[in-house]
Parts: C-alpha cells; structure tokens; sequence
C-alpha cells in the first residue's frame, strides 16, 4: 500500500503551492477545468514520479488534498 | 528560533567565477525583513559610491520575501535590484510567477550577482551546488525561447523542475529600459534591471533546489489563507459588465473621491485582471492620454475597444502566481488575429494597453496583443516604451523629427503599423529604435523636443496621472526609485484601511479632489503610511493587489506575526517599512543622486493645466507637497536627506554595521 494526493478541486485555487512545494515535481499545473465561471488550470499528479509523501497536503492552504491510501501496481 | 527565513544569501562574483554563501545576522530580519529591505541593507554596504551601474561594482539581486514559502497567500512576488542605469540610483523591479519560491528552496533569502563575466553565462543553483555555466548555445534567444530551451537541456538531470529568470534580447543589447523575465515572458520591468543582468554577460539564472520552507506556526498561516481563499473563491460577478466600466470612471472623474472597498478590487482583478481599469482610467482622468496632452475627447470609442471583456473573450485560462488564489493574469489565444504573429500571450497588463493604446492613440487591440509578446520576449518594459514612443510621435507631429530621422516612419498619433515597426527597431536596436531603447531621457538629450520627454529622474512613469490623484504625484518624485506607480495612491489608500493597523495613518474620508492639491499634514501622513505600508508588502514579497484588499482582507500583520513567531503591532511593521524606505532613500545619497533634483514633467504638473476633460484646470502643488512627505520621513525637507535622529530612532547606522558572516 502506498499513499497518493486526491484533489478536492471546489476548494482549489489554483494557487500552486502544492506544486511548488513537491520535492520531485509530480505535480503539474495543467488539468482544465473552471472555478465557478472562470476556465483555470489545476495541479495534476503524476503517479510515476509521486512519492506519496504527502508535502503537498500538508502545504494546501485551502485543505484541498487528502491522502489515500492505494494498492501498489 | 524557526521563522520564515532561510538565514543565508549567495553572493556570486562573475568575474572572478567564484562565490560564497553568507549567513545573516536575525537583528537583520527583524529590522527589514526579507526582499526589498534585504536587498537595501546589503547593496548600501556593498556597492561603492559612484558605481558604474552597468559596470562589475554593480550588484544585482534577486530576492524572495519574508513570508514566501510560509502559506501566505499573495506572497510569491522577487524583487530585483541593483544601482539603476536609468536613474542612477536605486533601481527595483518586481514580478510574479514562481520564481521567488525557487530562491528559498535554494537555501537562500537572496542571490547577490557583482562582477561582469567575459562571455555568456547562467547561473545554476540547487539546495547543494552553485555553478557558473556557458550560456552561448541560449545567447541571441529571447526569453520563452532561452526558458523553453534550458528546461529541455536541464529538466531530465533535475530531481525537480528548475525555475528559470533570464534576459531577452533588451537585456543582451543593453537596453535601459530592459527588465528580466519568468514564466514565459512576465517580466521584473522596471528601472533597468535587464541592461544591468546583460551587462554581467548573465543570460538567466536556473534554480533547482528542493529545500523545505519554513514557518514559525504554519496552521495559523493556513487558516488565514483558507479565510481569504474561501471568500475568494465565492467571488464573481455576471459576464458583460466591462461596457459599463467606461461610464463608470466618467463618473469618477466628476465626483469627489470617495474610499472604496478593498474587496471590490478583487472583484474587478478576478473578473477581468488590471485591464479592468483600462476603460475607466481613459474617461476618468486617470490614464494618460496622447502623451499625456490628450482628454477624453482624443480617445474617443477607446473605452469600447478597449473594454475588458474582449479580452475575457479569447482568454484560454486564468494566471496565477504561485501563492495567489486570485488571478488576475490569463494566457490569451491570439493565433490569427490581425497583426499578431505568436499563438498566445499573456493577457496584457493595463499598464501596456493604456501604454500602446491611448497614450498613442492607438486603436488596435489586436496590435497589443503582438506588442505586448514582442516586448515580453525581449524582456522590454511597456511602460517606458510607450512613453518613449509617445515622445517620438509629438516630435515628429511637431517637426522635431523628420522621416529621414526615423527611417521613414510616419510616426503619425495611433499609426498603428509604424507603431509596431518601431516596437521592432527598439527590440533589434536598429535605427533609429537603437536611440529609442535606452528610454526617453537619452532620446530626447539626442534629438530635442525635451518638453514632450515625460520622465521623472529618468525614469519613465507608469500609466495613471498625478493630476487626477495628487497623491500619487508624490510618489513618482519623492520615491527613491522615482517613476514608479506601485509605492502609493489616493485611491489604493482609501481602499486598504491602513488606519486600523497603524495609529498614526489617518482614515480615507470622503472629500473634494481641490483638497488634494493643498499642502496638508493629512497628505503627507497618508503619503508616509502609503510608502511605509508598500515597502513593508515588498520586504514580506506579499502582491500590491493584496495590498488593495485592504487590511481586513489580505492581513499582512497577522500573517507576519504567525510566519516569524513574533507578536508586534502594526506601528511596528510600519515602522519597519519606514526603516526600508530610508535605507532606499540613503542608498541614493550615498551614489550621489539628488533627490531634489527629481521633479514632475510640466505638462504632468499641469502647467499649463489643461483646457477640457476630467483634469480641466488642474496644476499640482507637487514640490511643497514632496516636501512635506519628506518631513514626515524625518527628512530633510530641503534636500531629502534622512537627519541624524531618523537615521538614530530607526537604528539604521548601527544595522549598517552589522556584517554577514561566512
């Protein structure tokens, strides 16, 4: 079992302090979407290069992310 | 103590390829903060008196403020300074994007950069090495160029991908009116920066490091930020409404100035980013027109072509910075549009609309679109650029110019291909553009036409008028880095309720504009608070559009209390803005730069003042007004300089004493 970030995306902003925040740069600003009427982009994570370790929870301000647990492939 | 702040800056010297890193006494913190104020302390110390600015003795630095990193939102501005070549003293740029981060997961509050290198270089940077790198292979690039490429050379032997700040052609070529770039093009502008960066043969700097930032107690951090993010993110108003911004700001230039809510602000930049003011700055008075001559009349139909919702219109998504829930930027589809030749670009600030708009009477959107990512390319700041085109255009209307001078331009008001043809020249330094990209001061020492040279100590002002906001006018001369918009207005004032965190800063209150143009103790008090409040924003990193929320929104002394573990009052943190300015200001003296040399352009001051429109028989009472803002500093009211007993009660001379350690 491994853990790995599930984005709450009604809560983000699309600050990117959780992408800046990861130590192996698995989170990238680039999903599409809106918030509320206006099209943004906001953190994706690339399960290759996450570790699951969870900075980029810690660091949401807006309580965005959670981690869960995942079976490892 | 665990607070925000790394402990310890890099000083690079180029030409002896060497560098070390330094520790930082706290008392320093705890005077001045991080970013601006860090970067004051250490160039007042370190760069010699009479310092070529484009020469080795000159440093360049690249700061993260205090609270970066922490949670805080709004935070992730860098400053750049150094001695300017435009003014010849302190020269500061700010930018978004996420470089600043980068600088602390360095290790570092700051990079200090002196020396000048003999051939291209870049600077990489992890949490473990420092290296001086060739730079030819990205020499000649311009900056999304030069970005593209160094992250397709660097990112597969990086654990984390690096950020990246570096010059565009303006920088390389010398330009004084040259800033640094991020992010694909958005750009540190202001006061000469990039000629500074090229002149140390500097082509960017690559930061790669995976440090953690720090905070004192972070959980307050973060429920301060999900408090402004929640009521953030509830925010928006109906589409459609930017047709009304041009009547709107009609009736702001005939009614007296009345405080606004900061939130209303946040609604404006979210909705529409700064292009939200474009339209009511043309018929409010507020945004220069016709090189700054012109009324309302001369833009006739610009509030409608410029209203923000075309923009909105071909907005792809919002831009942030990082830390910033808001978003006032947008990356724009432009691919196919009239005169444009790039498939996207920022969204423009206003400040470049109302620079290649109504200042030149320019009537092309579409054209600005283009100019603004040629410039942004380039690393070239719109707001100089415009006012030195301006000036081209009234000499050469004037006959101060001839074709044969501008290389057969007809550089006729709002000719929107011989416009962009110039923009072109400047870019390559080619002709008559090559005179032109050093700004508007050398031009027009070159050619004449001096009364229509709008710059203030050499630099050129950014796009909003002192006579329709007097406050604002004391800023452009009485800021060290005269010029500059960003340190203080009447309006801004009125939204950012200052009053209740500082018990010296009077309240906005209702009143007529004519009480503007008075010498009063009230005007100087607010001037003070302004600086005060905006170089304390600038040592915290924190955004100027953070700033306008007011401080019952964006609750900058909270949020520096939570980050540093401390517990002081706002009177303290002004204080330690008001300490920062001196320093700025005794950086100057020390270069031998004249702060009362600096005054208002004429026709800025309202002599004569003008016949029509919303600014119809203003003349400013500017140089008293200076004056009096100085003598609030504790300044000498005649010459500027910081008296004795400023300098004492700010310990000022005793931190100039304090040295980094190795």
């Amino acid at each position: 079992m491994r853990k790995h970030p599930v984005f709450n995306y009604l809560n983000c902003v699309s600050c990117s302090i959780c992408a800046q925040a990861c130590p192996v740069s698995a989170l990238d600003m680039k999903k599409e979407g809106k918030s509320g009427k206006y099209r943004n982009v906001f953190p994706e994570p690339n399960n290759r290069t996450c570790t699951g370790c969870g900075i980029c929870a810690k660091a949401c301000p807006m309580e965005a992310i959670t981690m869960v647990e995942v079976e490892e492939k | 103590m665990i607070n925000s702040f790394a402990g310890k800056v890099l000083h690079v010297n180029l030409s002896a390829g060497s560098f070390q890193i330094l520790s930082v006494p706290e008392s320093v913190y705890a005077a001045v903060l991080a970013g601006k104020g860090l970067e004051a302390w250490y160039l007042y110390r370190h760069i010699p008196a009479g310092a070529d600015p484009l020469g080795p003795d000159n440093i360049l630095a690249f700061a993260a403020g205090a609270l970066c990193g922490t949670g805080a939102f709004l935070t992730g501005r860098w400053t750049v300074a150094c001695k300017s070549p435009l003014t010849g003293g302190w020269g500061d740029a700010n930018c978004g994007g996420v470089f600043a981060p980068a600088i602390k997961q360095c290790g570092y509050d700051a990079i200090f950069i002196s020396g000048c290198s003999e051939k291209p270089v870049y600077l990489f940077c992890d949490d473990k090495k420092v290296e001086i790198r060739d730079a030819f292979s990205y020499w000649g690039m311009d900056a999304v160029e030069a970005e593209k490429a160094l992250h397709l050379d660097l990112d597969s032997a990086c654990r984390k991908k690096p950020c990246i700040a570096c010059i565009g052609q303006g920088g390389e070529k010398l330009s004084l009116i040259s800033g640094i770039c991020n992010e694909g093009g958005r750009i540190a502008a202001r006061s000469g920066v990039g000629a500074v960066m090229g002149s140390k043969k500097l082509k960017a700097v690559v930061l790669a490091g995976m440090k953690p930032m720090r905070c004192a107690n972070p959980d307050a951090v973060k429920a301060l930020s999900k408090e402004l993010g929640s009521k953030l993110l509830k925010m928006s108003m109906p589409s459609g409404l930017g047709f009304f911004l041009g009547m709107g700001g009609r009736m702001m230039g005939h009614l007296p100035y009345l405080p606004l809510d900061g939130s209303l602000t946040s609604l404006m930049f979210k909705e529409w980013g700064t292009p939200a003011n474009t339209s009511l700055a043309i018929t409010s008075g507020d945004g220069p027109i016709k090189n700054w001559g012109g009324t309302p009349r001369d833009a006739r139909l610009m509030p409608s072509i410029f209203n923000p919702e075309h923009i909105n219109k071909i907005e792809t998504a919002k831009y942030h910075c990082y830390s910033c829930p808001l978003g006032c930027g947008g990356k724009l589809k432009i691919k196919g549009r009239p005169y444009t030749t790039f498939d996207e670009t920022h969204k423009p600030e206003y400040e470049t609309i109302q620079a290649f708009g109504a200042l030149l009477l320019n009537r092309s959107l579409d054209s600005i679109y283009q100019i603004n990512e040629l410039f942004n390319r380039a690393g070239i700041d719109t707001i100089s650029a415009g006012n030195t085109i301006a000036w081209a255009i009234e000499c050469y209307e004037n006959g101060i110019l001839s074709k044969n001078q501008t290389d057969g331009l007809e550089l006729s008001w709002g000719n929107t291909e011989a416009i962009l043809a110039l923009v072109r020249k400047m870019i390559a330094r080619e002709g008559f553009g090559d005179y032109l990209a050093d700004g508007v001061r050398k031009a027009s020492e070159r050619f004449g036409g001096k009364e229509y040279a709008m710059h203030i100590g050499g630099q050129e002002p950014g796009m909003h008028d002192a006579r329709n906001d007097p406050q604002l006018g004391i800023h452009f001369v009485a800021e060290p880095a005269p010029g500059k918009h960003t340190v203080g207005m009447g309006i801004e004032y009125g939204a950012m309720s200052l009053c209740d965190i500082c018990s010296w800063a009077p309240p906005a209150k209702p009143h007529s504009k004519e009480e503007d143009l008075e010498d009063t103790e009230t005007m100087a008090l607010i001037s003070k608070a302004n600086a005060c409040y905006t170089m304390l924003t600038d040592g915290a990193g924190g955004c100027y559009y953070g700033q306008m929320m007011g401080v019952h929104m964006w609750k900058l002394v909270d949020y520096l209390n939570a980050a540093e573990g401390w517990q002081y009052d706002g009177d303290h943190y002004m204080e330690i803005g008001e300490r920062i300015q001196t320093l700025r200001q005794m950086f100057n003296i020390r270069q031998g730069f004249d702060p009362a040399s600096v005054s208002l352009p004429k026709r800025m001051a309202g002599e004569p003042p003008l016949p029509s429109g919303p600014l119809k028989g203003i003349s400013l009472n500017n140089q008293t007004q200076v004056r009096s803002h100085w003598r609030a500093f504790g300044w000498d009211p005649d010459t500027g300089i910081p008296l004795p007993e400023t300098m004492e009660r700010l310990g000022i001379n005793a931190l100039l004493n304090v040295e980094e350690n190795i």
